[in-house]
C-alpha cells in the first residue's frame, strides 16, 4: 500500500487495518514461529535432536502406525457407507426416504467429543448395547469397545457428513439423459452406475475423501475417549508430550501431522481444479430414482440402509431418552422405565454443572464475533482493493485452515506462557482469554471462505448507486454492504458457535480453571463412575444436538451448507 | 475464576501506579490443599488476622501454573506442594530466603538450611493398601517390589504420573534400583514395564475410584489421607501394609514467592501457618501428622500413632530432583 494511499484511508480504517494486522501477527505469525523454533533450535543451535527422540519413544511410533492404520481404513469404510447412503437417497428407490435421509444426516448434529461420549455411553463398559449384546453373547468382555476397533466403527458412521453434504450434490448435477443412453445400449442399473455415474462423481469422491483423510488423521476426541489402554493416536501424543514439558518434541510432532494435513490439502486442492471441467452438463436432466428389479437385491439394499440408519440413530436415541431418566437408571435399565426432567434443572441451576456450558457460551460468542469482525473486514478490503498488501491478509488469518489444532494450540502456549511484547508483557497461559483466542484463530477461515462467497454475489452495482449518491466508503459499508451479507453473517455465526460448543483439540491443550469449556467437562464426564455426571453428560450432549439442528435447518433453508 | 483474573490486573495496575492501596489486597497463596481443607485454611488465617486468598488446583497443575507465571509472579506464597516440586521451583530460582519463626527444633531432612527457602511442615506417607474384605493379609503384597507378581496382576490402579502421589510412589520403587551415581538399572526399567504391564492403568480418579466401585482393584497405592477417603467412598474397609524396605514419605513445604510485593504479610503468614498451634488444630482436624516436635506433642493420640505407624524409605530429594523429569519421560513414552 503506497503511502498515498494511506492518507485516503479514513481514520477508522487504518485504526481498524493496524489491529488486524497486529491480530496476525500475535496469533497466527508468532505462534507458527515458535513451534518451528522449538522444533528446531530449543536451545537456540539448530538441531534435530527432537526427531531422534520421538523415532525412540515407543509409544510415539504405535501412535504413528495406529493414525495410520485408522486412517486407511477409514477411508475404505467410511467411503463404503458413505456412497452407498447417497446412492439410496439419491440414485435408488428406497421406501422411508425421509427417514433415512434423518438417520444419515444425524453426523452433522452428532459430532466430535459429543458424539464420542455418546457412542462411549450406548458401547462403552456399561453401555446398554453392551449388556444387550451380552444378553445374546454371555462371553463378549466388557471392554470390546476399544481400540483400533472402536474409533474405526465410530469414524465410519461419524465422518460421513461430507458425502451428504458434497457428493449428494455433486450427484444432483449428473445428467439422467447419459444414464438412459447407457441403459439403451443394454447396461444393467449397476453397470450405469459403475460406468456412467461413478465417473462423474469421482472427482468429488476424491475431494470428499481427502477431507476423511484430513479428520482422520487429526482425530483426537474419538480415540481419546473410546481408545481405551495403551491406544493412541498422534494427536494424543502431542498432548502428552507437552504436559511432559517436551515443548520441542511437541512442537515436533505436531509439525509432522501437520505436514501431513498440508498434503492431504495440496492433493484436494490439485483435484478441485482438475475436476471443474468433468462436471456434469450446463442443463442436466435430473437423476430419476432406480427401481431395483431384482427382489434379493431390493431387499439387500433396504436391510442394509436400514441397519446403518439404525446404527447411526441408536446412540442418538438413547442419549435424549436417558437425559430424560433418572440417573440411576443410567447402566442398570437397557431402556429408562421412567422419565424426569430433573437432569435438565441440575445443568441449569447447580453451578458446578452450568459453569462449563456458561464458559463455552461466553468463549464461544467472544471468538465468534471478534472472528466475524475481522472476517468481514479482510474480506471486504481484499474484495474492494485487491493488491498485494490485502492478499497477503487475506492468505495469512487462511494459514490456519492448513493447519492441525494441536500445532496452533502448541504455538499459543509457547508463545504466550511467559510475557510477551505483543500482548502488552503478559502471560496468557492460564488465563481465560487464550483459549477463546485459539477458537477465534481456527474459526476465521471458515468464517472467510462463506464470507467471500456472500461477497462476490453482491451486485456492485447497488455500491456503486451509493456512491453516486455521494456516500462515503464506511457509510457504504454500514448501509449497503452490511444489510447484504447480514443473514449469512447471522448464519456463520451460528455455525461456529455450534462447532466451538463441542470442540476438543484446542480446549484440551488450552484450558485450565478459569475458563473449563463444555467439550472437557463432557470429557472429564464420560469417565466418570458417577451416574449423575453421566447423567449430566446426556444433558450436555443433547443441548448441543438440538442446538446444532436448529442451526443446520436453518442453514438448509438459507441454502448454505447443504451444497457447497 | 474470571474475576481473579481481572483482579490480578487490577494489583498490578494499583502497583504500578505505587499507591498504598496495593498492600490492601489480599496476600495470594497457591495451595493443592482442596475444597473444605482450603476453606477451613483461610477462615483460621482471617481469624488469626490475615487478610489472603487461596487459589486451589492439583498439584502438577498448580506446579506448571507457577513456571507459567514466573516472570508475572501471581502468588505470594506456595504452600503445600511436596518435595521434588519445592526443589525444582526452588532451582528455578522462584523463592526468596525466609528463615520462619517455628524453624527451630524442625528436624534436619525438613529444614533447608542451605538456601533458607522451603520449610516443611507436615508429611504423608504414600502407602500400599489393600481391601481387607476381599483379599486376606497373606493375600497381599507384602512389599512394592511384590506388586510385580502374577498374583496381583490387574488388582492395582495406576493414576496419571503427572499426580504427586504417583510419581512419589514410581520414584520410590525405582530408585531401589539406582547405583551410586543415581542410574537405574536395565531390571529397573524391565521391573517398571512389568508393573504397568499388570496394573489397571486410568488418567483420572473418578476412572481410578471406578475401578475399586466395580471391584476389580483391591489394592490401593494412595497416600496416607486418601486411603480412608477411598475406602469410604466406595465402601469397605481398607488396610496399610508397612512394607519390607519401607515406604516413601513425601513432605510439603512452604516458601515465599520472589518478588511478592507483600512481603511482611507473606512472612507473617508463613510464622502463623508451621506454628505449632495452627499444626495441631490443623491435625486435630484432618488427622494430618505434622513434623515439628512441638506441634506432634500438641496434636491427638491417634495423629501421634500415625506418625509412627509406617518405616520410611530413605530418600534424597535434592538428589531426586533433576532426574524426576527424565525417568517420567521414560515411563510414559517408552513403558506406559
Amino acid at each position: 500500500m503506497t503511502p498515498s494511499g494511506m492518507s485516503r484511508i479514513p481514520l477508522v480504517r487504518s485504526v481498524l487495518l493496524v489491529v488486524v494486522i497486529w491480530c496476525a501477527a500475535s496469533f497466527i505469525y508468532a505462534p507458527i514461529f515458535s513451534v518451528l523454533r522449538f522444533a528446531f533450535a530449543p536451545e537456540g543451535d539448530i538441531g534435530l535432536g527432537a526427531i531422534g527422540e520421538l523415532a525412540g519413544s515407543r509409544r510415539v511410533r504405535t501412535a504413528i502406525v495406529n493414525t495410520l492404520v485408522v486412517t486407511g481404513l477409514s477411508i475404505i469404510t467410511v467411503n463404503v457407507i458413505g456412497i452407498f447412503q447417497v446412492a439410496v437417497l439419491e440414485y435408488l428407490r428406497v421406501g422411508g426416504r425421509g427417514f433415512l435421509r434423518f438417520a444419515f444426516l444425524t453426523p452433522l448434529i452428532f459430532v466430535s467429543v459429543a458424539a464420542a461420549t455418546g457412542y462411549g455411553f450406548v458401547y462403552g463398559q456399561t453401555g446398554a448395547l453392551t449388556r444387550l449384546l451380552q444378553s445374546v453373547w454371555p462371553a463378549l468382555p466388557n471392554d470390546w469397545f476399544t481400540g483400533t476397533l472402536a474409533v474405526v466403527f465410530a469414524h465410519t458412521f461419524l465422518l460421513t457428513s461430507f458425502h451428504f453434504l458434497f457428493l449428494r450434490a455433486a450427484i444432483r448435477r449428473v445428467d439422467y439423459s447419459t444414464v438412459e443412453a447407457a441403459r439403451g445400449l443394454g447396461a444393467s442399473n449397476m453397470e450405469a452406475f459403475a460406468r456412467v455415474v461413478l465417473p462423474v462423481l469421482l472427482p468429488t469422491i476424491f475431494a470428499t475423501t481427502l477431507l476423511v483423510t484430513y479428520k482422520s488423521l487429526g482425530s483426537f476426541a474419538i480415540p481419546s475417549v473410546l481408545g481405551g489402554r495403551r491406544f493412541d493416536m498422534v494427536t494424543e501424543l502431542i498432548l502428552t508430550l507437552n504436559s511432559l514439558r517436551r515443548p520441542d518434541m511437541a512442537a515436533m510432532l505436531s509439525i509432522g501431522l501437520g505436514l501431513a494435513v498440508i498434503l492431504c490439502i495440496a492433493a484436494m486442492q490439485y483435484v478441485e481444479r482438475r475436476g471443474s471441467y468433468v462436471g456434469g452438463s450446463k442443463t442436466p436432466v435430473p437423476v430419476e430414482r432406480i427401481r431395483i428389479s431384482s427382489p434379493f437385491v431390493n431387499l439387500a439394499v433396504h436391510a442394509a440402509a436400514y441397519a446403518i440408519a439404525v446404527i447411526q440413530l441408536i446412540p442418538i436415541a438413547l442419549v435424549v431418552l436417558f437425559s430424560f431418566a433418572p440417573a440411576r437408571s443410567i447402566a442398570t435399565e437397557v431402556l429408562p422405565s421412567s422419565f424426569t426432567l430433573q437432569n435438565y434443572v441440575t445443568v441449569f441451576s447447580q453451578s458446578t454443572a452450568f459453569v462449563p456450558l456458561k464458559n463455552s457460551l461466553v468463549m464461544g460468542a467472544s471468538a465468534t464475533m471478534a472472528g466475524l469482525m475481522i472476517s468481514l473486514f479482510v474480506v471486504n478490503l481484499a474484495h474492494r482493493h485487491a493488491n498485494v498488501g490485502t492478499t497477503s491478509l487475506d492468505l495469512s488469518f487462511m494459514a490456519p485452515w492448513i493447519l492441525p489444532a494441536p500445532f496452533i494450540a502448541i504455538g499459543l502456549i509457547l508463545t504466550y506462557d511467559e510475557p510477551n511484547l505483543l500482548v502488552a508483557n503478559r502471560v496468557l497461559l492460564g488465563g481465560f482469554w487464550i483459549l477463546p483466542i485459539g477458537y477465534a484463530v481456527v474459526s476465521i477461515p471458515i468464517m472467510m471462505r462463506f464470507l467471500r462467497a456472500a461477497f462476490f454475489s453482491l451486485d456492485p452495482a447497488l455500491n456503486e448507486a451509493a456512491q453516486s449518491l455521494g456516500a462515503p466508503a464506511f457509510y457504504r459499508f454500514l448501509r449497503v454492504t452490511v444489510p447484504l451479507v447480514l443473514p449469512v453473517m447471522i448464519l456463520i455465526a451460528g455455525m461456529t458457535l455450534n462447532v466451538i460448543l463441542s470442540e476438543y483439540s484446542m480446549s484440551a491443550f488450552l484450558f485450565n480453571v478459569n475458563n473449563k469449556p463444555l467439550s472437557i467437562a463432557l470429557f472429564e464426564g464420560a469417565r466418570s463412575a458417577n451416574p449423575e455426571q453421566a447423567a449430566i453428560n446426556l444433558v450436555y450432549i443433547s443441548l448441543i444436538m438440538a442446538f446444532s439442528l436448529g442451526i443446520i435447518t436453518l442453514a438448509d433453508r438459507y441454502g448454505l451448507g447443504g451444497g457447497k | 475464576m474470571t474475576r481473579n483474573h481481572w483482579l490480578a490486573g487490577a494489583m498490578t495496575f494499583l502497583s504500578l501506579l505505587g499507591t498504598s492501596a496495593a498492600t490492601a489486597e489480599p496476600l495470594v497463596v497457591y495451595s493443592p490443599q482442596g475444597d473444605e481443607r482450603a476453606v477451613w485454611i483461610a477462615e483460621h488465617a482471617t481469624a488469626a488476622g490475615h487478610d489472603v486468598t487461596i487459589l486451589t488446583a492439583g498439584g502438577g497443575e498448580l506446579f506448571d501454573r507457577i513456571l507459567a507465571e514466573r516472570a508475572n509472579p501471581q502468588a505470594d506464597v506456595v504452600l503445600g506442594l511436596i518435595d521434588a516440586a519445592m526443589a525444582t521451583l526452588k532451582a528455578e530460582g522462584l523463592f526468596q530466603p525466609y528463615v520462619p519463626k517455628w524453624a527451630d527444633g524442625l528436624p534436619e531432612v525438613y529444614r533447608d538450611d542451605a538456601d533458607r527457602m522451603v520449610w516443611k511442615f507436615w508429611q504423608t506417607p504414600v502407602v500400599i493398601a489393600y481391601n481387607s474384605d476381599m483379599l486376606a493379609q497373606e493375600d497381599a503384597p507384602a512389599s512394592w517390589l511384590e506388586l510385580v507378581e502374577d498374583r496381583h496382576a490387574g488388582k492395582y490402579v495406576i493414576g496419571p504420573a503427572t499426580w504427586q502421589t504417583t510419581k512419589t510412589y514410581l520414584i520410590g520403587m525405582l530408585l531401589r534400583f539406582a547405583d551410586d551415581g543415581g542410574e537405574i538399572s536395565d531390571d529397573g526399567w524391565d521391573f517398571m514395564q512389568r508393573l504397568y504391564d499388570n496394573a489397571i492403568v486410568v488418567d483420572s480418579a473418578d476412572a481410578k475410584t471406578a475401578a475399586f466401585v466395580n471391584k476389580e482393584a483391591v489394592i490401593d497405592l494412595n497416600w496416607f489421607g486418601g486411603v480412608g477417603r477411598l475406602a469410604d467412598d466406595v465402601g469397605y474397609n481398607a488396610v496399610m501394609v508397612d512394607t519390607e524396605g519401607g515406604t516413601p514419605f513425601i513432605a510439603e513445604g512452604i516458601a515465599i514467592t520472589k518478588g511478592t510485593d507483600q512481603l511482611d504479610d507473606a512472612k507473617a503468614f508463613v510464622d502463623w501457618f508451621g506454628s505449632a498451634e495452627f499444626m495441631a488444630a490443623y491435625a486435630a482436624r484432618f488427622g494430618q501428622v505434622p513434623v515439628h516436635p512441638d506441634a506432634i506433642a500438641a496434636a491427638p493420640d491417634s495423629v501421634k500413632r500415625n506418625a509412627t505407624l509406617l518405616r520410611p524409605q530413605p530418600i534424597d530429594w535434592d538428589v531426586v530432583a533433576p532426574r524426576i523429569d527424565g525417568w517420567i519421560q521414560r515411563i510414559e513414552l517408552d513403558i506406559k
